[in-house]
């Protein structure tokens, strides 16, 4: 589990590297990515994937949205490289791959289940988002 | 320093909005979403004393205009691209435009500010390449994949970006790369699966897809539409499924073609 932890807090540092994020906050990006793939494969066993990713992107999001409050930077900074490894990029490989091996039930399978996390992940954001701006000015003043 | 407001003569309404536009134009190529867009142009042009105006963004355009019941009235009609992203012109942007709104900043500084935010090189190629190849090992390794697979994923991972690259820089359509794209990392892994490594070939075609799934679009997309920017939302969504299903496509075609090569291991 630490492993998994390091090694996808490495992935998102390398692709915060890659879209040109600041320096100084780069190691944020990839503790926001960390801590949503770990909170997602905690949570994946007891709840599902979907469930799981909704929960995880949750999390993200609010963590995101700290680390924006108190660094004063945008949300998206964090939240747009945090998300990386919660995007259903297997999801999309193995729906196409049934698709051309004509195995339509598993084709349908998998790609209704990629379609649920796309939008468990929307969903996650949305009601991250939806929670009031002025209760993250509390971590702002904290880290004055 | 603090900008006296009442400094400003009529003229300097086209110099302003300029000025703010060119910020948001910034903004929106490098991956900024509207909502943000609007507000730091809508900030800008009132930090500087300008009340009447409005402004009105999409993904790929920008409509502003100023004063338009008087006789300096103007207006601007900007059409921004979509592009790549780039997050720390995004972070130095947001700095300039909390300044500007304290009042900490004139005109011309601005100008000069945002020049410097604008001319913020992209990170070097060979570090790309690097941190690409490291990052679609770690996505390799973390959806399941062996070591083994993960060090393939390095390398492919490497040539890929390098590849996208060479791409961007030759102008392909969006869809010709990430078809190429996903096309030449699968024919890798198959081809590193035929030369008797014991690699997941599944695996490390997914880490190594990730710098083209449309993570950002997906999210950028989301959040346009929460803040009730439909239009750009579905410009946004329209744009990660599209990408989503070149990669499906690229994908697709390998495996079928690899079905045809006579000898070819059979997948599972």
């Amino acid at each position: 589990m630490i492993i998994q932890f390091l090694v996808s807090m490495l992935a998102c540092l390398s692709f915060a590297i890659l879209f040109c994020a600041p320096r100084n906050q780069c190691i944020y990006c990839a503790l926001t990515g960390a801590a949503g793939w770990l909170s997602y494969l905690l949570l994946e066993p007891a709840a599902g994937a979907v469930a799981a990713s909704l929960l995880a992107t949750f999390l993200l999001t609010i963590l995101s949205r700290i680390f924006a409050a108190a660094r004063k930077n945008p949300v998206t900074l964090y939240l747009v490289i945090g998300i990386f490894p919660l995007v259903p990029g297997a999801g999309i490989y193995y729906t196409s791959y049934y698709f051309i091996m004509n195995d339509m039930t598993r084709f349908a399978v998998k790609g209704m289940e990629t379609f649920k996390i796309a939008g468990a992940i929307a969903l996650g954001i949305i009601f991250a988002l939806a929670i009031p701006q002025s209760l993250f000015h509390i971590f702002q003043r904290a880290h004055k | 320093m603090s900008v006296n407001i009442e400094n400003f003569s009529h003229s300097d309404t086209k110099e302003i909005l300029t000025l703010a536009v060119e910020v948001g134009d910034t903004l929106l190529r490098n991956g900024g979403e509207i909502y943000r867009v609007e507000d730091t142009i809508l900030h800008i042009l009132n930090a500087y004393g300008i009340e009447h105006c409005d402004v009105y963004v999409l993904s790929n355009g920008i409509f502003a205009s100023a004063n338009e019941d008087r006789e300096d009235g103007c207006s601007i009609v900007r059409h921004v691209p979509l592009g790549g992203v780039h997050l720390g012109k995004i972070a130095a942007i947001n700095q300039l435009s909390r300044e500007i709104v304290a009042n900490k900043c004139t005109l011309t500084d601005a100008w000069e500010r945002l020049n410097a935010c604008k001319a913020l090189p992209p990170t070097k190629t060979w570090i790309r390449s690097i941190f690409c190849g490291i990052g679609c090992a770690c996505f390799a390794y973390i959806f399941g994949g062996t070591l083994i697979d993960a060090i393939s994923a390095l390398f492919l991972g490497m040539l890929l970006e390098c590849m996208l690259l060479y791409m961007s820089k030759r102008k392909s359509s969006k869809f010709i790369t990430n078809i190429i794209g996903s096309a030449f990392v699968t024919a890798g892994s198959l081809l590193l699966l035929n030369l008797g490594f014991p690699v997941m070939q599944d695996k490390i075609v997914i880490g190594d897809i990730m710098p083209l799934v449309p993570g950002i679009a997906l999210t950028t997309s989301i959040r346009d539409l929460f803040n009730g920017d439909y239009l750009s939302g579905a410009i946004h969504l329209m744009d990660a499924l599209l990408t989503a299903m070149c990669i499906a496509v690229g994908v697709g075609t390998v495996i079928i073609l690899y079905r045809y090569i006579p000898g070819g291991v059979i997948l599972q």
